[in-house]
């Protein structure tokens, strides 16, 4: 019995101080910028709520219900879930898939294989792997790059200024 | 009448029984006065005493003018309105440190002085209790002008440096309330700064100083809303960059003072994860758990 509080010490995942995780906010915000900047070939995407799906991240998670859960992408309004902890993902307008969370990606790859979600990553290669964008530190700044390739395999129309201001576009 | 000005008075030969042969002495009628308590006929006498040629130029006048003007101070009921009696109090221990060649008053009169001048500074320590930066300010140069005229080779780094690190730290209080106003924030700054220039290993004023970055940079990023773009992103980003770039010399060298404080860690892991350095991020959060170990919630 003296075992378990030693365990679920051992267990807990680090919570960084929300009213300091400038990374969340700084996601937050692109997440809602690049929401405005693509749009969903498939028309029912374009009805009812635009889902942010969030796995990890509890922090981004807050700032986004904070910041952005009553806003509207065009006219559909802005509805915030944090996800289980499972590969299988409802419909989603965009996911993100939080670092501590990378175990389950390759099967969350595979069950939204050309299914109308965007996939929002952060760590080296995830472009590679088949996310349409990932955050990366470039000069200390947090900056995102963009995969063409898995946006159209998703069936989204990303506009020129998001490409633009990508730090990397992977064609 | 207090044991010290009495003893110096009888080691000084100054007794009763010295001036008992001069009983219109206006020195001795001040004595008597001041030993009774009756503060203002003392002050009326001792001031008397400075217009008579036999007692103007004693040190042991100016000795107890001092008192008495020190006494008349300290028991007034707001004694922060009356520092024309410190100031008149001061300037007469300091006539008589210069006129007693022998040396004889000095212990008491050094002490007497020094005494007031700590009033001061605890006028000073007073004004920023209730955030009254300026106010303090002026006390605190009244302070070391005091402390300096006493011994004009005083050593006043120590003080110096408690008074920038509490003036900074109010600076820093008012910024955090009104973050419109970025002339507290570069106040806060340059009381830290003057704080380790004459103490470069101050932990509080390193450990203050990046605070201060560290906060500011992340109040930029969390004032980010929806109305903001990619490109106004990044120009936030940039300007906190610099921040949090400044921030980091003054964590690091407050970490390598004091390596077993656990803010600093949480401190150095919170910037680095700011400025994506993964690696160190991660180091840092390690050490910082091995000193805070984590508690899970009830």
């Amino acid at each position: 019995m003296l075992v378990l509080p030693v365990l679920l010490c051992a267990a807990m995942p680090y919570q960084r101080d929300p009213e300091k995780d400038t990374r969340a906010m700084l996601q937050a915000n692109y997440l809602y910028n690049i929401a405005k900047l693509v749009e969903w070939k498939d028309a029912e995407m374009r009805n009812g709520n635009f889902v942010i799906g969030v796995l990890g991240g509890a922090n981004l998670y807050q700032e986004l219900i904070k910041q952005y859960s009553t806003r509207t992408i065009g006219r559909q309004p802005i509805e915030v879930r944090k996800l289980p902890r499972s590969a299988s993902v409802d419909r989603c307008h965009i996911l993100f898939v939080s670092r501590e969370e990378l175990t389950l990606l390759p099967a969350i790859y595979k069950n939204l294989d050309r299914q109308a979600t965007m996939i929002v990553t952060e760590y080296p290669g995830a472009l590679e792997d088949g996310a349409a964008v990932n955050f990366v530190h470039v000069d200390n700044l947090l900056k995102y790059e963009l995969s063409i390739a898995n946006t159209q395999k998703h069936g989204l129309v990303v506009g020129s200024t998001l490409k633009n201001l990508a730090h990397r576009v992977l064609e | 009448m207090s044991t010290a000005l009495r003893i110096a008075l009888l080691l000084c030969g100054l007794a009763p029984t010295a001036w008992a042969t001069a009983q219109s002495d206006p020195l001795m009628d001040a004595l008597r006065w001041f030993q009774t308590g009756e503060l203002d006929s003392a002050r009326r006498a001792i001031d008397h005493a400075l217009d008579d040629p036999r007692t103007a130029g004693n040190p042991e006048t100016w000795l107890l003018r001092g008192f008495v003007y020190k006494d008349l101070y300290k028991e007034s009921p707001r004694p922060e309105e009356h520092t024309g009696m410190r100031d008149s109090a001061m300037v007469s221990l300091l006539r008589c440190l210069a006129l007693d060649h022998e040396g004889v008053y000095r212990e008491n009169a050094a002490q007497a002085y020094d005494f007031l001048a700590r009033t001061i500074f605890n006028d000073a320590a007073r004004a920023l209790g209730v955030e009254q930066p300026e106010q303090a300010r002026a006390h605190y140069r009244g302070y070391r002008a005091a402390m300096l005229r006493l011994d004009p080779n005083a050593r006043l780094d120590e003080r110096d440096v408690e008074f920038n690190n509490a003036l900074g730290s109010l600076y820093n209080t008012m910024y955090i309330r009104d973050r419109t106003r970025t002339d507290l924030f570069d106040l806060a700054i340059g009381a830290f700064g003057a704080s380790l220039e004459l103490d470069p290993d101050n932990y509080g004023a390193n450990y203050n100083m990046a605070t201060l970055y560290y906060n500011r940079a992340v109040h930029a990023i969390r004032a980010v809303n929806a109305g903001d773009d990619i490109p106004t992103l990044q120009r936030i980003q940039e300007v906190s960059r610099e921040f949090f770039q400044r921030a980091l010399p003054f964590m690091l060298r407050a970490h390598e003072l004091r390596p077993e404080r656990p803010e600093t860690l949480l401190g150095l892991e919170n910037i680095y994860y700011s400025l994506g350095d993964e690696q160190r991020t991660d180091e840092y959060r390690r050490r910082y758990e091995a000193i805070v170990p984590l508690v899970p919630d009830r």
